[in-house]
């Protein structure tokens, strides 16, 4: 296997374009060895925006409309928002835009064909978990920007792991679409559906239709039906999660006035 | 393997945003944004998953997405009560402040020549008054101070 064979000409616009954006998260991120310079950060983010182009045209070639343009549009945003999470200095306005990420992400699904977890995501993330994170900023945040939100660990090092996971993930999913060794052939279903046997299932319990009008019904009759225990689990681990933080919460804040008062009475 | 369409560019975009979060992880030191960048790797799973259970026709990869969104509430339930736990004990967001749980062996970090704040400060929007002064009525008035 030579090395040619893994990275062809569009495998080399991918390692550039996963290259510039280590490069453009490392201008942007605090405290690194350049001193966070604005003129650094603006270039920074116009390698970003060069690598951007270059993981969408190495995706696939752009000319396709409609459905192809709304995934391009909501994938961005949730990428450029995702990075712009981590950069910001001030972690009310990281929380900000991972709901712009989220949003986003949420776009992405429903792309995808899952109606119901694009709403979900919406309704539990941004509405519960992200307004949680805000509280707890609220509460705890010094005023002004504290001094570890100006500086990074490692963030040249840190940069490197992501690119070469994000590197190593991108080569994966580009051969992907190459041909399979013929042990890991596995029966997709447009495989089945294209060589006439269509016996596995209705068209309309396809997940990955977009237009099924029926899409929620199925999801929970598959989630009550043939994941009944995991739900069963899942029940407990939330309630044990309650149950948890309540006890951490209380057990922290005062262990000695409930010493004391326990002893009051007597 | 032909893959359906979208369903390479959604694992890129799993790829990507599960980068991104790993990034944020290793390199921010405010635990809150690190918990943010955890989530922002849940969001990259995620999305990788319906990729899959698009490209299967199986409900198995969108069945785990709703699980893990149920696991990361609790999580978050969890985790942030350990932050402020945390922050009460250290009045700090900072994942530094805890270095002494690690292996005796390694070197602390100690921050020197850190950057400047922003000189800049900044500039926040601004209304600008606009209409007339509406009349005051004085009983309203009154009623007011009386509440």
């Amino acid at each position: 296997m030579s090395l040619a064979a893994a990275f062809p000409p569009p495998g080399l616009l991918l390692a550039g374009a996963v290259a510039a954006a280590a490069a453009s998260l490392w201008l942007m991120l605090p405290g690194n060895a350049l001193g966070g310079d604005r003129r650094v950060r603006w270039i920074g983010a116009a390698l970003g925006i060069a690598a951007l182009a270059g993981l969408a045209l190495s995706g696939r070639r752009l000319g396709g409309l409609g459905e192809e343009g709304v995934f391009l549009v909501v994938s961005g945003v949730a990428v450029v928002s995702a990075a712009a999470t981590i950069v910001s200095r001030s972690p009310v306005y990281a929380a900000i835009w991972f709901a712009l990420a989220l949003a986003g992400v949420a776009g992405v699904l429903l792309v995808l064909g899952a109606q119901f977890l694009g709403v979900a995501t919406i309704v539990v993330y941004a509405g519960a978990i992200l307004v949680m994170f805000l509280f707890v900023l609220m509460l705890a945040q010094p005023a002004g920007l504290a001094p570890y939100d100006r500086v990074s660990n490692e963030p040249l090092l840190s940069t490197l792991a992501g690119a070469v996971l994000l590197g190593l993930l991108t080569v994966s999913i580009g051969r992907l679409s190459g041909e399979p060794p013929a042990c890991c052939q596995v029966p997709s279903r447009t495989a089945a559906v294209a060589g006439g046997t269509t016996d596995a299932a209705p068209a309309a319990a396809d997940p990955g239709d977009p237009f099924a009008t029926d899409h929620v019904a199925r999801l929970g009759a598959e989630l009550f039906g043939r994941h009944l225990l995991a739900v069963e689990a899942a029940g407990v681990l939330l309630l044990v999660a309650l149950v948890g933080s309540i006890a951490m919460v209380s057990r922290g804040a005062s262990v000695e006035d409930a010493s004391a008062d326990g002893r009051a009475p007597a | 393997m032909t893959l359906l369409p979208l369903v390479h560019d959604g694992l890129l975009v799993g790829a990507i945003l599960f980068a991104i979060g790993l990034v944020g992880i290793l390199a921010r030191r405010n635990l809150i944004v690190m918990f943010l960048c955890a989530e922002l790797m849940l969001q990259g799973i995620a999305v990788s998953l319906v990729a899959w259970s698009r490209q299967y026709g199986d409900w198995g990869g969108q069945m785990l997405v709703i699980f893990v969104l149920t696991v990361a509430a609790c999580e978050a339930a969890i985790a942030l009560v350990i932050v402020l736990q945390a922050f009460a004990r250290t009045g700090r967001l900072d994942a530094a402040a805890w270095q002494s749980l690690r292996e005796s062996n390694l070197p602390r970090v100690i921050d020197h020549g850190l950057p400047a704040p922003d000189t800049v400060a900044p500039r926040f929007p601004r209304l600008t008054p606009a209409g007339v002064l509406p009349e005051q009525d004085e009983d309203e008035v009154l009623h007011r101070e009386h509440v």
